[in-house]
């Protein structure tokens, strides 16, 4: 090498950018590897071409390839435009009588709600033209309020799914019992035939959770009816009811309320991710940290990598055998600081000191009991989940409600009064029903929205004992993997087209408005119970009466829950009124506390922690039991902690990657008992090192399309009911499967980007760890004599649950483009959430950060469009002309926060119909070869403009809410008006001394701010060198 | 040899074609004057499903604009009364027998039309006259509301026996109203392309 090769060479080594590791996204970027180096220079360099002829025709992208083909459509081809613009002819069909409440052009929004098995949530969901277009929170439902979860609101999909089935269907078997054929029938047969083997006697029904009250009334008259017995069960149902019950006589469970809680334990319970009402407990939890000088402590102790260890201030790894240790272990640290009784005393002795078993610091695991004991009536404890479900699983509960119980939590933070008692599935009830089946008492089988042949381990027997049953029904909208295993599909509707009610908190009733006739040949559930209760002439009167469910639920209100709850108000009043605010009723706040009956003496432990490796399955906030794993929003959301998109894969710790040599993607069978799984790996910072961590809901055979092939099926690794502890044993199998992360895509190289501070730091400057900078102006600036558009986004409140991304998704429009696409970086959300990995690289702590165009008032990509299709307005918006632009990508190029996505197909060309039924029509599809972005949802803020002006009034602060700050249960997004002085986001511009724009120094002016992230954990920030936070 | 000669002639024909192809783009899309560029579609007056004369009903009997699209100040798009509006004159109005409003179509024969597609629950699919490109977005209400008459856009429409665009409904035909300071129209792009 020459001289000047040489000097070249050292002198851009001296230019490279100082990196700031405090904050990583991936450990390439981490560790700054070449591949990362080299990610980043190529990062807007891909071609359509590039990759492909590498994947073209191997073995291991048959899914990639496929993904793209299935996902959005029947085909990719990519239509050239006709030479020239020619008029095309279009129809106008107005309506024969025009729907009174229907203005072409004009949105309706109903109140309705949505309850997938664990969560309930009150929605409103909007309607254009009599069609169902997208799903939010209802802000005044005393649960979740503003806040949707990804799954209730990407069930809209769900409605308009190719996959759906359309009419009844009728499978014929072989002799073995496996499915022959599939054939549609009509259902006046299928009634005839469901009816004749009713009357024969011996008939169960199998079902989910079931939280509506009609529902119930129904399957009890059916029951009655028919002498049936009814079998409750969800393959993630945890102990948490039953142990209730064991410990203070009632089934519910309770209340959490993490909003009045100054000191929260959660011992593997994801209560911000995927247990419980997820979305209520967002929201109590933000409440609770709003006041930053009086925020909850959150500490846990997670054997994944939840969502909510990633949101807790003090996060210890375990494994799920060391649950019950350290609950245990908490109680004998608290012993003499609250009264206990002697036995108590003497069972949790051994457990002295176990925090150094545990593998944690006996000084950090101390304070954490004092913390509990120093906030008595004002700390929870909770333990739930899948992951919990270990042999110790009811022992793990009683020690939970026991702790709670002598800290003086129940009836404070624990409201056993504002509950939900509907939660009664349990794996009790599914061993007995399979029991049953076994002994051949159960001649007809109903099977309702459950789904056993692929949540159900294979060791249970539900398959074998499935062929002793004549008659097996099922109703269900999907010919999924039990429905080819029953005799008749009763196919039900989707939620969005039934009627009904539901009780998601004990006297908390909510409606469930249909939004769209039944768009197929399809009847629900409980039309075909009453239908058959009807044709079979038995049980109550009213079960027999009505020819539809909306009248059997209108009639169960009239005549019963109305008095509870209308007030003395005449019916039709009352009923206009609920159907108007979707709900009645009060959440209890407070209650008394119960006495505790259980037996913490007599705990034993029976898990055996002497395993290498321990199993942990856990479901994810986007899949949850895999029943939704056919919606392309879904799968493509990127998963909240790890980023990976389109897989499950084994987390494994960093030490025991390095132990095995395993790399990112290296395939690993695993072996618990004598199932075997292969699995792609994911090295996760922060996991315990004896844990292997495997998401269930994916590798769905029989979901759709999209779902096919997406992963691998961790239910079979279950045991009994049990989920977590189990021995697993682990091979390298040689191969490797791609798993594509969007976390190494938008590197922000080191910047202040993120801010955290602690506790500490906060007392002593509110604006502590931010680097403000000297800037100055080389530019004009712009005028906003009207309005100027600005959001603000508090990082303390927000807990990475990505509802925001799929409200984004939903409302704009954008794109799914599917696994390989994804991996190119050609992924096409708007807003998406960052999460950065902080501090001790084996145990590290996680922060998470929206980001969506930042519309800066000296917007980079504004200068370099040669076309000026991005542009600024005079209300500070940066807008994205798309038909104007001609795909230079420059902007993207230029915009330092990479949030701009490129078209790089005509994805809207390849949506399936009837799936464009769900796109919004106030915004328009972009086509191939054209830039998009975040538009501060600009649709919404015409409209909100416009309705100011039809009312003759100003705009209120709040009247304008973008879809993402719509969906946040946190509130922590917030949008609004910077030029008037009262708005929210204005005091935070000008006042918050937290707040910071990214990268200030470039002088970008971003109409966006964040608000400094806080650790609640009593320590104190190292002040560094540099300048940079 | 002969090859190179045949490719040579190929690609000078091809070019010659797209030449004259282009140029004859462009010299139907003269900036300005009363010619109107491909797409505009200025003065497009499709054959309707029902001859249904505008010049009859508002310009001799005077029905308001608004008696029939009535939503156009409630909502961005204008509606096409629903066939049950049309009827609650036409339950009575047969049209008189032999009268020819529009020459060619007998007025008892075209409310027949109507009067049949009411009765059995159908519709009648009307041909769009006025049509905006997809990424464009116009909001009547916006307008309307603002006093803009409809005859501002649409032309003299009670005078339209068949209704013909008016308008050449060109971006610069937009622009340009929105331009004058005593209309004070908006002018960011997000006010029509979203």
């Amino acid at each position: 090498m020459s001289n000047t090769e040489n000097k070249i060479q050292s002198d851009n080594e001296n230019r490279k950018i100082e990196r700031d590791s405090t904050y990583w996204r991936s450990f390439e970027e981490l560790n700054n590897t070449p591949e990362f180096q080299k990610s980043l220079q190529t990062e807007f360099m891909s071609s359509p071409l590039r990759e492909e002829s590498k994947d073209e025709g191997s073995e291991t992208d048959g899914v990639a390839r496929r993904d793209f083909l299935k996902l959005m459509g029947a085909s990719i081809a990519l239509t050239s435009a006709a030479g020239c613009i020619r008029r095309p002819v279009q129809k106008i069909v107005p309506y024969n009588k025009q729907p009174e409440e229907v203005t072409v052009g004009v949105s309706n929004w109903y109140t309705s709600s949505y309850f997938d098995g664990q969560e309930g949530l009150g929605l409103l969901v909007k309607s254009r033209e009599g069609r169902p277009v997208h799903i939010s929170g209802n802000p005044k439902f005393p649960l979740n309020g503003n806040g949707a979860s990804v799954k209730a609101q990407a069930s809209l999909l769900g409605l308009y799914e190719p996959n759906r089935l359309q009419k009844p269907f009728r499978n014929l078997f072989n002799e073995k019992r496996t499915n022959k054929e599939t054939v549609g029938v009509s259902w006046e047969e299928l009634d005839t035939k469901v009816v004749e083997s009713l009357q024969k006697g011996g008939v169960a029904i199998l079902s989910g959770n079931i939280s509506s009250p009609s529902t119930k009334a129904v399957i009890g008259d059916f029951k009655a009816g028919f002498n049936a017995d009814h079998y409750v069960w969800e393959p993630l149902a945890d102990d948490v009811v039953e142990a209730q019950a064991s410990s203070y006589g009632e089934a519910v469970m309770p209340g959490f309320r993490y909003d009045k809680a100054q000191m929260i334990v959660s011992i593997d319970a994801d209560f911000l991710g995927t247990w419980g009402p997820t979305m209520t407990n967002n929201k109590r939890f933000a409440d609770g940290r709003r006041n930053i000088d009086k925020m909850s402590r959150l500490v846990s102790f997670d054997s994944t990598y939840s969502l909510t260890g990633a949101n807790a201030d003090i996060r210890f790894r375990i494994k799920p055998s060391q649950q019950f240790d350290v609950v245990m272990g908490l109680i004998s640290e608290i012993v003499g600081k609250v009264s206990v009784s002697d036995a108590v005393k003497t069972a949790v002795a051994p457990y002295n000191g176990i925090a150094d078993k545990l593998g944690i610091s006996a000084e950090a695991f101390k304070k954490v009991a004092a913390d509990l004991v120093k906030n008595q009536g004002e700390s929870i404890v909770v333990a739930g989940g899948i992951q919990t479900k270990t042999k110790d699983s009811m022992a793990l509960q009683v020690a939970v409600n026991y702790l709670n119980s002598i800290l003086g939590n129940d009836g404070k933070t624990v409201v056993a009064g504002a509950g939900n008692k509907n939660l009664t599935a349990s794996f009790a009830q599914i061993k007995n029903l399979i029991a049953k089946m076994n002994a051949g008492d159960v001649k007809t089988l109903i099977i309702y929205r459950s789904n056993p042949f692929y949540s159900l381990s294979a060791d249970l027997g539900f398959a074998e004992a499935l062929k002793k049953v004549p008659t097996v029904v099922y109703s269900n909208d999907k010919m999924d993997e039990t429905a080819v295993n029953a005799h008749y599909v009763a196919t039900d509707n989707h939620a969005l087209e039934t009627w009904g009610d539901s009780e998601f908190a004990t006297g908390v009733y909510g409606i469930h408005q249909p939004l769209i006739r039944t768009m197929y040949d399809t009847r629900s559930f409980q039309l075909s119970l009453m239908t058959w209760a009807y044709m079979a002439k038995v049980g109550p009167k009213r079960i027999q009466e009505f020819e539809t469910y909306y009248d059997y639920v209108r009639n169960l209100w009239k005549t019963e829950m109305a008095a509870k709850v209308a007030g003395g108000k005449d019916f039709e009043s009352f009923w206009n009124g609920f159907l108007q605010e979707g709900f009645v009723g009060e959440l209890a706040t407070t209650g008394s506390a119960r006495t505790f009956k259980g037996d913490v003496s007599s705990l034993k432990k029976s898990q055996s922690s002497d395993a290498t490796f321990e199993l942990a399955l856990y479901p994810t906030v986007n899949i949850g039991d895999g029943t939704l794993a056919n919606i392309g929003w879904l799968q493509e959301l990127p998963d909240v902690v790890t980023k990976i998109v389109w897989d499950n894969y084994a987390c494994v710790s960093i030490k025991t990657a390095e132990a095995n040599k395993l790399r990112e993607g290296d395939v690993i069978e695993l072996t618990v008992g004598g199932n075997k799984l292969s699995l792609p790996t994911h090295i996760q910072p922060g996991l315990h090192d004896q844990v292997v961590a495997v998401a269930v809901g994916y590798g769905r055979t029989h979901a759709g399309d999209v779902a096919k092939g997406i992963g691998q099926n961790a239910f079979t690794l279950a045991q009994g009911g049990l989920y977590a502890g189990l021995p697993v044993e682990f091979k390298k199998t040689g191969q490797k499967i791609e798993l594509v992360t969007t976390q190494g895509h938008d590197s922000m190289e080191g910047r202040q980007i993120v801010v955290t501070a602690t506790n500490k730091d906060i007392q002593k400057s509110k604006d502590a760890n931010i680097h403000r900078h000297h800037t100055w102006n080389i530019w004009s600036g712009h005028q906003y004599n009207g309005h100027k558009w600005g959001m603000a986004i508090d990082l303390n409140t927000c807990t990475g649950c990505s509802a925001c991304m799929t409200a984004c998704q939903s409302e704009n429009n954008t794109a799914v483009v599917g696994k390989k696409y994804v991996m190119q970086g050609r992924e096409m959300h708007w807003i998406r959430i960052d999460r950065y990995y902080t501090g001790d690289v084996e145990n590290a702590s996680a922060v998470f950060q929206p980001l969506m165009c930042q519309h800066c008032d000296n917007a980079p990509c504004e200068t370099v469009c040669p076309v000026v299709a991005t542009v600024h307005s005079s209300e500070g918006l940066n807008e994205q002309i798309y038909n104007r632009c001609v795909g230079t990508r420059y902007c993207s190029n230029n915009c330092p926060y990479k949030v701009r996505r490129f078209n790089w197909f005509n994805y809207a060309k390849l949506i399936e119909k009837p799936m464009h039924m769900a796109l919004n029509p106030e915004v328009l599809v972009r086509a191939r070869g054209v830039m998009e972005k975040c538009t501060f949802c600009v649709q919404r803020i015409k409209e909100g403009k416009n309705k100011a002006k039809i009312e003759e009034r100003p705009l209120k602060d709040g009247d304008i809410k973008t879809a993402c700050e719509a969906a946040c249960p946190t509130q922590t997004i917030v949008f609004g008006d910077l030029n008037d002085e009262n708005s929210r986001v204005a005091k935070v511009f000008k006042a918050e001394p937290r707040a910071y724009e990214l990268l200030e120094e470039w002088y970008a002016k971003p109409s966006v701010r964040y608000q400094t992230k806080i650790k609640n954990n009593d320590q104190v920030t190292p002040k560094k060198g540099g300048g940079h936070a | 040899m002969l090859t190179k000669f045949c490719s040579t002639v190929c690609a000078a024909i091809g070019l010659s074609l797209t030449v004259f192809f282009l140029s004859g783009c462009l010299f139907q899309n003269p900036d300005g004057g009363e010619r109107v560029g491909i797409g505009y579609n200025k003065g497009y007056a499709p054959e309707q499903p029902i001859a249904f004369s505008h010049e009859l009903h508002v310009g001799t009997h005077k029905i308001q604009c608004q008696y029939c699209h009535n939503q156009v100040e409630r909502s961005k798009s204008s509606n096409i009364p629903s066939l049950a509006t049309c009827m609650n004159c036409h339950q009575q109005v047969a049209g008189k027998p032999g009268q020819e409003t529009v020459p060619g179509h007998k007025d008892s024969d075209e409310i027949k039309k109507l009067r049949d597609a009411f009765s059995d629950g159908k519709s009648i699919e009307w041909v769009r006259v006025h049509m905006l490109p997809d990424h464009v977005s116009f909001n009547h209400q916006a307008h309307v509301g603002k006093g803009v008459s409809c005859q501002t856009c649409h032309g003299e429409i009670e005078k339209m026996a068949k209704v013909f665009q008016h308008s050449d409904l060109s971006m610069g035909w937009c622009v340009n109203c929105h331009r004058q300071p005593e209309n004070k129209a908006p002018l960011n792009c997000t006010t029509c392309h979203q």
